[in-house]
């Protein structure tokens, strides 16, 4: 009555792969050191304070020294530096004699985080150089001391509150999601299998025996221990998370195990449905892989849902991912009163209607299978 | 004598050539004949492009919601906002009065950033003094992070440089010297290759090569599961000569290769085309690096279907591995700072390598000679499944004789 051991030692050794993978792979938080490249055409002892101070940050290394942008840019095409620093020949000699040059960073957004990350480092830089500069002419003339030099230079400064993720751990980002992600998948795979199998392999007669000739109670059998185990797979995931790994946790825990749970029984509702809807199994699977892989574009934690076009933001309104993110958001990340996050709760637990409404469709083709079973049955022995 | 062997050896390999082909019809006729697999070969290929460049296509957010607590209402605050909103990226939906408002709306997920200017903000620019705002971004999506910067830097380092000037007028320095004074130096950015820095640019290149595996990877075991569930115990079913593995093994290839040639050519040159995504490349060079992948994918869903009972095995247990090799392939979690475990592990498949490879062809234009490294590793990769896939069809059907 049990799916197959197999397939139940698949799913914890899946979820502790991708428990050890996920949570290993981005484990330094925010990538440091990030390789780029440098085109000093001047050499003057200006560029060669720059590039220590680019050296200097942590978050950046300047890797090479290339004679030409062309090497640079081939390089950057070899997929070796993320980022070029070009300074033309004479850039010093200008800024003595007030010519203002420039700077040209070229950035490879083909690696969008590598890019954006490497970007903004060499922006910071940039900003502290061309104060540091400032502060040097301004000292000449004779204004001194910081409470007169820090107006001059910066008179707004910032004072950023990044809010549930202070050092933009970009793991944070992408575990809290991707790892439920990988769970759904196996959920509605698994679920959409136990049921189907049946069918397929003509078993459904000694199925439905084991729950007194009962449909429903021969589906509670089947799912509910797999609502246990899956069940504490995702709460062993959320231990690694918020204790182990230490991620942002400003909300409830145990609100967070309640979506999970949640999280867990929705997915397998889906997974009854969709073996109720199309019947075989082999459209069954290709139907869940479809609509798995599609969760994680929905729950929309890489691309907003907003930005998406309208006709394809209504479909998020049907992956229970979607309202887990917003709820961890709520709960981990803003530490936001549960009122905000009930109307979420609300509807993950709604999807638990999904199988009555398959439920008439689903007993009659597991009646007919059954049926057919008998006869053979009976044919078998009259042979005999 | 050695006349007499030559045209018997031609007519040997003419025979053995007539069989494979053979094999290949018959893979051929199999595939089209099965609804699933039909689906998983020639359908998932042509949807999954169109649908995921289609729900990407905006690339990036414009105008995000966020909301201004002006306590300071001067001219000074006002300025500030304007600047705000002004920029491409932050829309100032909402002005609040307190914190405990935006509060409300940013838990609603409404706004996903709030600007605070405080009360004291005008009268310490006109003291003289360093103002300070405060920023409060939401985390939860890398894209609101990004967005929040990158506008709130725009619009306050402009609001700031006018000041500076006016503070710089104030101590003697004007004109065209207070500009340079300002910004002795001006460093202009410049983006390669993803020009709208956009996340379909981004991701999009990189799910199409995962498609091509995927779809080949699942196709090929399920085809393998299926003839296996239908009582035909070997792998080579009909044709059906014990020992003879190796016109099964072509004629398999053969009709995957061919068949590939075509998805290829529409997902990897025409797709990019259609939906404006990066396309810089020389299609040759991107036909000849894909020959490899294609020979490396196909033997190693031979080698691996080799295991594989069930029709669904494959398919149920291993589409988590999608988003696995994903990562592996260093598009994301750059490559250069993951552990050198999971990057030795990446080496074994060949998505890893050959998403590396189509970026740099297809997206940074990289000729033939840059990707070398990963052009030389596909080529041994299809040498060595292709030996392994050898091997394990020889014991099958050593085994299945017996």
């Amino acid at each position: 009555m049990l799916l197959h051991p197999v397939y139940l030692l698949t799913s914890v050794i899946a979820m502790s792969f991708c428990y050890l993978f996920f949570l290993t792979l981005m484990s330094e938080g925010l990538p440091k050191q990030l390789p780029i490249g440098i085109v000093d055409g001047d050499n003057s002892s200006l560029s060669r304070t720059l590039e220590r101070n680019i050296n200097a940050s942590p978050q950046v290394e300047i890797v090479a020294k290339y004679a030409s942008f062309t090497e640079a840019r081939k390089d950057m095409q070899k997929g070796r530096i993320y980022a070029i620093v070009d300074i033309a020949p004479g850039f010093h000699a200008d800024l003595l004699a007030n010519r203002q040059p420039s700077i040209a960073y070229y950035v490879n957004d083909v690696y969008l985080v590598a890019g954006s990350l490497s970007y903004k480092d060499l922006t910071y830089i940039s900003e502290l150089m061309s104060g540091f500069i400032l502060q040097q002419s301004l000292q000449a003339k004779g204004i001194t001391g910081e409470e007169n030099l820090m107006p001059l230079l910066q008179p707004i400064t910032m004072d950023t509150h990044l809010i549930g993720n202070p050092y933009t751990n970009y793991s944070v980002y992408l575990s809290n999601v991707l790892l439920p992600g990988v769970l759904q998948l196996l959920i509605i795979m698994f679920t959409i299998y136990a049921i189907g199998v049946e069918m397929k392999q003509k078993t459904t007669r000694e199925w439905l025996s084991t729950g007194n000739e009962s449909i429903l109670s021969a589906l509670t059998g089947k799912i509910l221990p797999h609502s246990v185990l899956f069940t504490l797979l995702g709460l062993i995931g959320l231990f690694l998370q918020y204790e182990v790994m230490g991620f942002p946790m400003n909300g409830s825990i145990a609100l967070m195990s309640l979506a999970m749970f949640l999280f867990v029984i929705a997915h397998q509702a889906i997974g009854i449905f969709i073996i109720g809807l199309f019947q075989r199994l082999r459209d069954s699977i290709s139907v869940g892989v479809f609509y798995g892989l599609l969760s994680f574009t929905f729950s929309g934690f890489t691309f907003p849902i907003e930005a998406m076009p309208r006709g394809a933001q209504i479909f998020a309104w049907f992956f229970p991912i979607r309202y887990y993110f917003k709820i961890y958001v709520n709960e981990a990340l803003n530490g936001a009163d549960i009122r905000y996050s009930l109307i979420y709760f609300a509807v993950m637990f709604a999807f638990l209607l999904l199988p009555f409404l398959v439920y008439t469709r689903l007993r009659n083709t597991i009646m007919e299978h059954d049926k057919e079973e008998i006869k053979n049955c009976r044919l078998n022995e009259q042979f005999q | 004598m050695n006349n007499s062997s030559k045209p018997k050896f031609f007519f040997r390999l003419l025979h053995e050539l007539r069989r494979v082909i053979y094999i290949m019809l018959d893979e051929y006729r199999i595939i089209l004949k099965d609804s699933g697999l039909a689906v998983i070969f020639l359908g998932a290929t042509l949807i999954y492009p169109i649908l995921y460049s289609s729900i990407y296509r905006n690339e990036t957010i414009r105008d995000m919601p966020i909301a201004v607590i002006d306590e300071s209402q001067s001219a000074r605050s006002r300025e500030l906002a304007r600047r705000l909103d002004a920029t491409p990226d932050l829309n100032v939906a909402y002005q609040f009065n307190n914190l405990e408002e935006a509060k409300e709306s940013f838990y609603k997920q409404k706004i996903h950033g709030v600007v605070y200017i405080p009360k004291e903000f005008s009268q310490k620019i006109n003291r003289n003094e360093q103002a300070t705002v405060s920023l409060y971004c939401d985390m939860s999506s890398f894209m609101y992070y990004r967005t929040m910067t990158l506008g709130a830097n725009l619009g306050i380092l402009e609001s700031g440089k006018d000041i500076k000037i006016e503070r710089m007028n104030a101590v003697g320095i004007t004109g065209r010297s207070a500009e340079i004074s300002v910004a002795p130096f001006r460093y202009e950015k410049n983006i390669l290759f993803n020009e709208p820095m956009g996340f379909a640019s981004f991701l999009l290149p990189v799910v199409l090569v995962m498609i091509i595996q995927q779809t080949l990877f699942f196709g090929i075991t399920m085809l393998t599961g299926t003839l296996r569930e239908e009582k035909l115990a070997s792998i080579d079913p009909k044709m059906r000569q014990k020992d003879k593995f190796f016109p099964t093994i072509f004629g398999k290839a053969l009709c995957y290769f061919s068949m590939y040639i075509v998805i290829c050519s529409y997902i990897l040159l025409a797709v990019p085309r259609i939906f404006q995504l990066p396309h810089i490349g020389n299609p040759l060079d991107i036909i000849r690096f894909f020959t490899p992948f294609l020979l490396a994918v196909i033997f190693f869903s031979m080698l691996i279907s080799v295991f594989i009972r069930n029709r669904e095995t494959a398919i149920i247990i291993f589409p988590f591995i999608s988003i696995v090799l994903l990562f592996l392939s260093g598009f994301s979690w750059p490559e250069s700072n993951m552990p050198w475990f999971w990057r030795s592990l990446g080496m074994i498949f060949p998505s890893t390598f050959g998403i590396q490879g189509y970026l740099k062809i297809n997206s940074m234009g990289a000729g033939l000679e840059q990707v070398k490294f990963e052009h030389i590793a596909l080529w041994f990769q299809t040498a060595v499944y292709f030996l392994a896939t050898v091997f394990a069809y020889r014991i099958q059907m050593r085994t299945a004789a017996k």
